[in-house]
Protein backbone atom coordinates (compact mmCIF):
# COMPACT_ATOMS: atom_id res chain seq x y z
CA UNK A 1 0.00 0.00 0.00
CA UNK A 2 1.82 3.47 -1.36
CA UNK A 3 1.72 6.18 1.66
CA UNK A 4 -1.09 9.03 1.05
CA UNK A 5 1.08 12.01 -0.17
CA UNK A 6 -0.01 15.38 2.07
CA UNK A 7 1.82 18.65 2.15
CA UNK A 8 4.02 19.77 5.23
CA UNK A 9 0.83 22.04 6.55
CA UNK A 10 -1.37 18.96 6.27
CA UNK A 11 1.09 16.93 8.42
CA UNK A 12 1.46 19.41 10.70
CA UNK A 13 -2.25 20.07 11.20
CA UNK A 14 -2.80 15.76 11.34
CA UNK A 15 -0.08 15.66 14.21
CA UNK A 16 -1.96 17.90 15.87
CA UNK A 17 -5.66 16.58 15.59
CA UNK A 18 -3.77 13.00 16.26
CA UNK A 19 -2.33 14.97 19.99
CA UNK A 20 -5.28 16.69 20.88
CA UNK A 21 -7.05 13.43 20.20
CA UNK A 22 -4.61 11.02 22.15
CA UNK A 23 -3.80 13.89 25.08
CA UNK A 24 -6.04 16.27 24.75
CA UNK A 25 -4.09 17.99 28.36
CA UNK A 26 -1.31 16.48 29.71
CA UNK A 27 -0.09 16.69 33.51
CA UNK A 28 3.78 16.73 33.57
CA UNK A 29 5.97 17.02 36.53
CA UNK A 30 9.93 18.06 35.81
CA UNK A 31 12.68 21.06 36.13
CA UNK A 32 12.25 24.44 34.75
CA UNK A 33 15.29 25.71 32.66
CA UNK A 34 15.96 28.72 30.64
CA UNK A 35 12.70 30.43 31.54
CA UNK A 36 11.78 34.05 30.33
CA UNK A 37 9.23 36.42 29.35
CA UNK A 38 9.05 38.00 26.21
CA UNK A 39 7.52 41.25 25.48
CA UNK A 40 5.68 41.01 28.81
CA UNK A 41 3.28 39.06 26.80
CA UNK A 42 4.83 35.42 26.31
CA UNK A 43 6.33 32.87 28.79
CA UNK A 44 9.08 30.62 27.37
CA UNK A 45 10.43 27.85 29.42
CA UNK A 46 11.79 24.20 29.24
CA UNK A 47 11.09 21.44 31.26
CA UNK A 48 13.36 18.75 32.11
CA UNK A 49 14.35 15.58 33.79
CA UNK A 50 17.64 13.65 34.29
CA UNK A 51 17.44 12.53 30.58
CA UNK A 52 14.80 14.94 28.30
CA UNK A 53 13.72 18.18 27.89
CA UNK A 54 10.31 19.98 26.16
CA UNK A 55 9.93 23.34 25.23
CA UNK A 56 6.70 25.02 26.98
CA UNK A 57 5.07 27.97 25.66
CA UNK A 58 2.35 29.81 27.62
CA UNK A 59 0.72 33.79 28.15
CA UNK A 60 1.59 35.42 30.98
CA UNK A 61 -1.54 36.49 32.31
CA UNK A 62 -1.86 32.54 32.73
CA UNK A 63 0.99 32.69 35.22
CA UNK A 64 -0.33 32.84 38.71
CA UNK A 65 2.41 32.26 40.45
CA UNK A 66 6.24 32.78 40.11
CA UNK A 67 8.74 30.50 38.28
CA UNK A 68 12.13 30.53 38.24
CA UNK A 69 14.62 28.00 36.64
CA UNK A 70 15.28 25.31 38.92
CA UNK A 71 11.99 25.05 40.34
CA UNK A 72 10.43 21.96 40.46
CA UNK A 73 6.71 21.96 38.46
CA UNK A 74 3.69 20.70 37.68
CA UNK A 75 2.41 21.77 34.15
CA UNK A 76 -1.11 20.89 32.67
CA UNK A 77 -0.64 21.28 28.99
CA UNK A 78 -1.59 20.34 25.50
CA UNK A 79 1.28 19.21 22.87
CA UNK A 80 1.59 20.61 19.83
CA UNK A 81 3.63 20.64 16.93
CA UNK A 82 4.38 24.05 15.55
CA UNK A 83 4.29 25.12 11.87
CA UNK A 84 7.93 25.10 12.26
CA UNK A 85 8.36 21.35 13.03
CA UNK A 86 9.11 22.10 16.81
CA UNK A 87 7.31 20.59 19.01
CA UNK A 88 6.02 22.39 22.22
CA UNK A 89 3.88 22.36 25.28
CA UNK A 90 0.87 24.88 25.35
CA UNK A 91 0.87 25.32 28.78
CA UNK A 92 -2.50 26.32 30.40
CA UNK A 93 -1.74 25.95 34.53
CA UNK A 94 1.81 26.02 36.24
CA UNK A 95 2.27 25.36 39.84
CA UNK A 96 5.25 24.45 42.14
CA UNK A 97 5.66 21.01 42.83
CA UNK A 98 7.13 19.70 46.05
CA UNK A 99 7.82 21.76 49.32
CA UNK A 100 11.43 23.19 47.82
CA UNK A 101 9.55 24.98 45.01
CA UNK A 102 6.11 25.87 47.09
CA UNK A 103 8.37 27.88 49.16
CA UNK A 104 10.55 29.41 47.12
CA UNK A 105 7.63 30.81 44.80
CA UNK A 106 5.99 32.14 47.83
CA UNK A 107 9.06 33.64 48.84
CA UNK A 108 9.40 35.50 45.50
CA UNK A 109 5.60 36.77 44.80
CA UNK A 110 5.38 38.04 49.05
CA UNK A 111 8.75 39.86 47.89
CA UNK A 112 7.43 41.30 44.96
CA UNK A 113 3.94 41.78 46.57
CA UNK A 114 5.17 43.48 49.59
CA UNK A 115 7.34 45.70 47.67
CA UNK A 116 4.05 46.96 45.57
CA UNK A 117 2.74 48.01 49.57
CA UNK A 118 -0.19 45.22 48.85
CA UNK A 119 0.45 44.10 52.79
CA UNK A 120 1.07 47.87 54.40
CA UNK A 121 -0.31 48.45 57.25
CA UNK A 122 -1.87 51.52 56.45
CA UNK A 123 -3.89 49.85 53.57
CA UNK A 124 -5.77 47.71 56.35
CA UNK A 125 -9.39 48.72 57.26
CA UNK A 126 -11.60 48.18 60.09
CA UNK A 127 -13.96 44.76 60.16
CA UNK A 128 -17.09 46.28 61.30
CA UNK A 129 -17.96 44.67 64.88
CA UNK A 130 -20.35 43.02 64.80
CA UNK A 131 -21.77 43.43 60.96
CA UNK A 132 -25.42 43.21 59.88
CA UNK A 133 -24.40 41.32 57.02
CA UNK A 134 -21.33 38.92 56.05
CA UNK A 135 -20.42 37.79 52.55
CA UNK A 136 -18.93 34.23 53.27
CA UNK A 137 -16.33 32.77 50.79
CA UNK A 138 -15.93 29.00 51.29
CA UNK A 139 -17.07 25.13 50.24
CA UNK A 140 -20.20 24.73 52.34
CA UNK A 141 -19.19 20.70 52.41
CA UNK A 142 -15.81 21.64 54.20
CA UNK A 143 -15.97 21.02 58.15
CA UNK A 144 -13.86 24.57 58.50
CA UNK A 145 -17.06 26.22 57.01
CA UNK A 146 -19.27 23.78 59.48
CA UNK A 147 -16.93 25.12 62.07
CA UNK A 148 -17.66 29.08 61.19
CA UNK A 149 -21.20 29.09 61.53
CA UNK A 150 -21.35 26.77 64.54
CA UNK A 151 -19.29 29.53 66.14
CA UNK A 152 -20.93 32.38 64.72
CA UNK A 153 -24.45 30.89 65.65
CA UNK A 154 -23.21 30.58 69.28
CA UNK A 155 -22.54 33.92 69.54
CA UNK A 156 -24.03 36.06 68.25
CA UNK A 157 -27.79 36.22 66.75
CA UNK A 158 -29.66 38.59 63.80
CA UNK A 159 -26.54 38.72 61.22
CA UNK A 160 -27.53 37.85 57.66
CA UNK A 161 -24.95 35.62 56.54
CA UNK A 162 -24.94 34.55 52.16
CA UNK A 163 -22.38 32.24 51.55
CA UNK A 164 -20.67 31.48 48.12
CA UNK A 165 -20.05 28.00 48.01
CA UNK A 166 -16.82 27.45 46.07
CA UNK A 167 -13.69 25.14 45.36
CA UNK A 168 -11.74 26.24 48.27
CA UNK A 169 -8.62 23.43 46.65
CA UNK A 170 -7.36 22.62 43.45
CA UNK A 171 -7.03 24.49 39.87
CA UNK A 172 -10.11 26.02 39.69
CA UNK A 173 -10.43 27.29 43.24
CA UNK A 174 -8.42 30.83 42.95
CA UNK A 175 -10.79 31.62 39.98
CA UNK A 176 -14.45 30.60 41.69
CA UNK A 177 -12.98 32.67 44.95
CA UNK A 178 -11.89 35.58 42.73
CA UNK A 179 -15.49 35.44 41.01
CA UNK A 180 -17.24 35.19 44.33
CA UNK A 181 -15.37 38.45 45.62
CA UNK A 182 -16.43 40.16 42.12
CA UNK A 183 -19.81 39.09 42.87
CA UNK A 184 -20.42 40.28 46.58
CA UNK A 185 -18.45 44.05 45.50
CA UNK A 186 -20.48 44.59 42.24
CA UNK A 187 -24.05 43.86 44.85
CA UNK A 188 -26.08 46.56 45.47
CA UNK A 189 -26.48 45.89 48.64
CA UNK A 190 -23.21 44.68 49.69
CA UNK A 191 -22.04 43.34 52.68
CA UNK A 192 -20.59 44.54 55.64
CA UNK A 193 -17.62 42.19 55.36
CA UNK A 194 -15.96 39.24 53.48
CA UNK A 195 -15.18 35.95 55.38
CA UNK A 196 -13.31 33.32 52.99
CA UNK A 197 -12.52 30.80 55.29
CA UNK A 198 -11.57 27.20 55.18
CA UNK A 199 -10.03 24.36 57.16
CA UNK A 200 -6.33 23.19 57.37
CA UNK A 201 -4.52 21.08 54.75
CA UNK A 202 -1.36 20.20 53.22
CA UNK A 203 1.10 22.72 51.55
CA UNK A 204 -0.35 22.10 48.20
CA UNK A 205 -4.34 22.60 49.34
CA UNK A 206 -3.40 25.40 50.66
CA UNK A 207 -1.43 26.89 47.86
CA UNK A 208 -4.51 28.90 46.00
CA UNK A 209 -4.66 31.49 48.92
CA UNK A 210 -0.84 31.98 47.21
CA UNK A 211 -2.51 33.05 44.28
CA UNK A 212 -0.93 36.06 42.64
CA UNK A 213 -4.76 36.83 41.09
CA UNK A 214 -6.26 35.70 44.42
CA UNK A 215 -4.24 38.29 46.60
CA UNK A 216 -4.80 41.22 43.94
CA UNK A 217 -8.73 40.49 43.57
CA UNK A 218 -8.57 40.95 48.24
CA UNK A 219 -6.33 43.42 47.67
CA UNK A 220 -8.96 45.58 45.54
CA UNK A 221 -11.72 44.75 47.18
CA UNK A 222 -13.93 47.54 48.04
CA UNK A 223 -15.43 45.42 51.27
CA UNK A 224 -13.29 45.12 54.26
CA UNK A 225 -12.17 40.81 53.81
CA UNK A 226 -11.29 38.50 56.70
CA UNK A 227 -9.17 36.03 55.66
CA UNK A 228 -10.10 32.66 58.34
CA UNK A 229 -7.80 29.76 56.71
CA UNK A 230 -6.17 26.66 57.56
CA UNK A 231 -4.30 26.41 61.21
CA UNK A 232 -2.26 28.77 62.90
CA UNK A 233 1.08 27.09 61.78
CA UNK A 234 0.13 28.23 57.85
CA UNK A 235 0.59 31.62 56.72
CA UNK A 236 -1.04 32.72 52.97
CA UNK A 237 -0.41 35.42 50.98
CA UNK A 238 -4.02 35.63 51.14
CA UNK A 239 -3.75 36.64 55.24
CA UNK A 240 -0.88 38.93 54.48
CA UNK A 241 -2.98 41.19 52.06
CA UNK A 242 -6.27 41.10 54.07
CA UNK A 243 -7.64 43.46 56.33
CA UNK A 244 -7.68 40.97 59.29
CA UNK A 245 -6.42 37.49 59.44
CA UNK A 246 -8.11 34.82 61.63
CA UNK A 247 -6.02 31.59 62.62
CA UNK A 248 -8.91 29.17 61.81
CA UNK A 249 -12.24 29.73 60.95
CA UNK A 250 -13.33 29.42 64.06
CA UNK A 251 -10.87 32.36 65.16
CA UNK A 252 -13.06 34.08 62.07
CA UNK A 253 -16.42 33.63 63.60
CA UNK A 254 -15.09 35.18 67.17
CA UNK A 255 -13.13 37.92 65.36
CA UNK A 256 -16.56 39.16 63.71
CA UNK A 257 -18.91 38.72 66.35
CA UNK A 258 -19.30 39.36 70.38
CA UNK A 259 -20.21 36.26 72.20
CA UNK A 260 -23.97 36.49 73.20
CA UNK A 261 -23.26 35.21 77.42
CA UNK A 262 -20.24 37.71 77.68
CA UNK A 263 -22.91 40.74 75.80
CA UNK A 264 -25.67 39.67 78.82
CA UNK A 265 -23.30 40.01 81.66
CA UNK A 266 -22.02 43.13 80.17
CA UNK A 267 -25.91 44.46 79.41
CA UNK A 268 -26.42 43.14 83.28
CA UNK A 269 -23.42 45.19 84.30
CA UNK A 270 -24.20 48.35 82.35
CA UNK A 271 -27.97 48.24 83.97
CA UNK A 272 -26.16 47.93 87.90
CA UNK A 273 -24.20 50.95 86.69
CA UNK A 274 -26.66 52.96 86.08
CA UNK A 275 -28.63 52.04 89.12
CA UNK A 276 -25.63 52.94 91.15
CA UNK A 277 -25.45 56.23 89.67
CA UNK A 278 -28.83 57.09 89.81
CA UNK A 279 -29.21 56.54 93.79
CA UNK A 280 -25.47 58.21 94.24
CA UNK A 281 -27.03 61.34 92.38
CA UNK A 282 -30.28 61.04 94.75
CA UNK A 283 -27.87 60.76 97.84
CA UNK A 284 -26.14 63.53 96.13
CA UNK A 285 -28.75 66.24 96.22
CA UNK A 286 -30.68 64.81 98.92
CA UNK A 287 -27.47 66.01 100.87
CA UNK A 288 -27.23 68.93 99.01
CA UNK A 289 -30.71 69.93 100.23
CA UNK A 290 -30.04 69.22 103.80
CA UNK A 291 -26.81 71.40 103.84
CA UNK A 292 -28.80 74.15 101.96
CA UNK A 293 -31.60 74.13 104.86
CA UNK A 294 -28.73 73.69 107.39
CA UNK A 295 -27.37 77.02 106.06
CA UNK A 296 -30.68 78.54 106.15
CA UNK A 297 -31.25 77.58 109.81
CA UNK A 298 -27.46 78.75 110.85
CA UNK A 299 -27.83 82.24 108.96
CA UNK A 300 -31.23 83.08 110.49
CA UNK A 301 -30.09 81.84 113.98
CA UNK A 302 -27.27 83.89 113.12
CA UNK A 303 -29.88 87.03 112.27
CA UNK A 304 -31.27 86.38 115.83
CA UNK A 305 -28.01 86.63 117.97
CA UNK A 306 -27.32 90.23 115.95
CA UNK A 307 -30.51 91.16 116.98
CA UNK A 308 -30.34 90.28 120.46
CA UNK A 309 -26.52 91.41 121.00
CA UNK A 310 -27.73 94.64 119.47
CA UNK A 311 -31.10 94.89 121.94
CA UNK A 312 -28.67 93.97 124.61
CA UNK A 313 -26.18 97.41 123.88
CA UNK A 314 -28.81 99.34 123.42
CA UNK A 315 -30.55 98.57 126.62
CA UNK A 316 -26.94 98.47 128.44
CA UNK A 317 -26.78 102.02 127.02
CA UNK A 318 -30.40 103.14 128.35
CA UNK A 319 -29.39 101.56 131.80
CA UNK A 320 -26.03 104.13 131.75
CA UNK A 321 -28.10 106.90 130.82
CA UNK A 322 -31.07 106.65 132.90
CA UNK A 323 -31.74 109.25 135.03
CA UNK A 324 -32.73 106.84 137.98
CA UNK A 325 -29.35 105.32 138.53
CA UNK A 326 -27.64 109.11 138.34
CA UNK A 327 -29.95 109.89 141.05
CA UNK A 328 -29.04 105.80 142.86
CA UNK A 329 -25.48 107.14 142.87
CA UNK A 330 -26.13 110.19 145.09
CA UNK A 331 -26.82 112.85 142.87
CA UNK A 332 -29.68 114.61 142.51
CA UNK A 333 -32.02 116.92 140.02
CA UNK A 334 -32.91 120.49 140.86
CA UNK A 335 -35.99 121.70 139.24
CA UNK A 336 -37.58 125.66 139.32
CA UNK A 337 -35.99 129.33 138.88
CA UNK A 338 -32.31 129.57 139.57
CA UNK A 339 -33.12 132.79 141.80
CA UNK A 340 -32.47 133.87 144.97
CA UNK A 341 -35.76 133.69 147.27
CA UNK A 342 -37.47 131.52 144.65
CA UNK A 343 -38.46 127.83 145.44
CA UNK A 344 -37.12 125.25 143.79
CA UNK A 345 -37.90 121.09 143.47
CA UNK A 346 -35.30 119.01 144.81
CA UNK A 347 -35.05 115.18 143.41
CA UNK A 348 -33.36 112.77 144.75
CA UNK A 349 -32.90 108.98 145.09
CA UNK A 350 -35.59 109.19 147.57
CA UNK A 351 -37.22 112.27 148.19
CA UNK A 352 -38.84 115.52 146.12
CA UNK A 353 -37.64 118.34 148.20
CA UNK A 354 -38.98 122.14 148.34
CA UNK A 355 -36.00 124.49 148.92
CA UNK A 356 -36.12 128.57 149.65
CA UNK A 357 -32.79 129.66 147.44
CA UNK A 358 -30.91 131.87 149.94
CA UNK A 359 -28.02 133.51 147.84
CA UNK A 360 -26.56 132.26 144.60
CA UNK A 361 -22.12 132.23 144.21
CA UNK A 362 -20.02 130.81 141.90
CA UNK B 1 -32.79 42.52 63.42
CA UNK B 2 -29.41 42.83 64.50
CA UNK B 3 -29.32 46.60 63.83
CA UNK B 4 -31.82 47.20 66.06
CA UNK B 5 -30.10 45.44 69.20
CA UNK B 6 -27.09 47.11 68.16
CA UNK B 7 -29.33 50.21 68.37
CA UNK B 8 -30.62 49.22 71.78
CA UNK B 9 -27.00 48.83 72.86
CA UNK B 10 -26.17 52.38 71.58
CA UNK B 11 -29.26 54.00 73.09
CA UNK B 12 -28.92 52.11 76.64
CA UNK B 13 -25.06 53.49 76.39
CA UNK B 14 -26.62 57.09 75.87
CA UNK B 15 -28.63 57.13 78.78
CA UNK B 16 -25.67 56.11 81.17
CA UNK B 17 -24.12 58.66 79.73
CA UNK B 18 -26.64 60.69 80.50
CA UNK B 19 -26.65 59.92 83.94
CA UNK B 20 -23.40 60.42 84.58
CA UNK B 21 -23.49 64.45 82.81
CA UNK B 22 -24.09 67.51 83.97
CA UNK B 23 -27.24 67.60 82.59
CA UNK B 24 -28.92 65.20 85.20
CA UNK B 25 -31.92 66.40 86.68
CA UNK B 26 -34.18 64.66 88.51
CA UNK B 27 -37.25 65.51 87.23
CA UNK B 28 -36.36 63.67 83.55
CA UNK B 29 -34.12 61.21 85.64
CA UNK B 30 -36.40 58.87 86.40
CA UNK B 31 -38.66 58.63 82.98
CA UNK B 32 -35.10 58.09 81.62
CA UNK B 33 -34.63 55.14 84.08
CA UNK B 34 -37.81 53.67 83.55
CA UNK B 35 -36.71 53.80 79.78
CA UNK B 36 -33.18 52.03 80.11
CA UNK B 37 -34.60 49.68 82.41
CA UNK B 38 -37.21 48.48 79.46
CA UNK B 39 -34.28 48.58 77.14
CA UNK B 40 -32.29 46.80 79.21
CA UNK B 41 -35.04 44.05 79.52
CA UNK B 42 -35.38 44.21 75.40
CA UNK B 43 -32.05 43.75 74.90
CA UNK B 44 -31.41 40.61 77.50
CA UNK B 45 -34.06 38.78 75.34
CA UNK B 46 -32.55 39.23 71.46
CA UNK B 47 -29.26 38.44 72.91
CA UNK B 48 -31.13 34.91 74.44
CA UNK B 49 -33.27 34.66 71.08
CA UNK B 50 -31.78 36.37 68.24
CA UNK B 51 -30.73 33.93 65.31
CA UNK B 52 -28.48 34.18 62.20
CA UNK B 53 -29.92 33.92 58.83
CA UNK B 54 -27.99 31.16 56.58
CA UNK B 55 -28.18 31.51 53.06
CA UNK B 56 -26.49 30.06 50.35
CA UNK B 57 -25.94 31.87 47.07
CA UNK B 58 -27.80 29.61 43.86
CA UNK B 59 -24.61 30.73 41.58
CA UNK B 60 -22.01 28.77 40.09
CA UNK B 61 -18.58 30.58 40.30
CA UNK B 62 -16.70 28.62 38.17
CA UNK B 63 -14.93 31.36 35.68
CA UNK B 64 -16.47 29.65 32.34
CA UNK B 65 -19.71 30.36 33.34
CA UNK B 66 -19.92 33.76 34.29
Amino acid sequence: MENQLISVSDFIALANQTFEYAYPTVAIEGEVSSFKINSGKYVFFDIKDNESSLGCFMSVWQLRVPIEDGMKVIVIASPKLTKWGKFSLTVQTVKPSGEGSLKKSFEILKDKLAKEGLFDEDRKRPIPYPPQSIGVISSTQAAGYADFIKILNERWGGVSVETANVQVQGDVAADQIISALKYFNGLSQMPEVIAIVRGGGSADDLSVFNDELLVREIAASRIPVLVGVGHEIDESLADLVADRSASTPSNAAQILVPDRIDAAKNLQYKFEQLTNIFISKIELLESSHQDLLLSSLRRIENGFENIESKYNGTRALLTVLNPRNILERGYAILRGKLAEDEIIEIETNQFKIKAEIKEIYE
Amino acid sequence: MNKNLQIEIDELNKLIEWFESPDFNIEEAIDKFKVAEKLADKIGEDLKNLKNEVSVIKKNFDSKSL
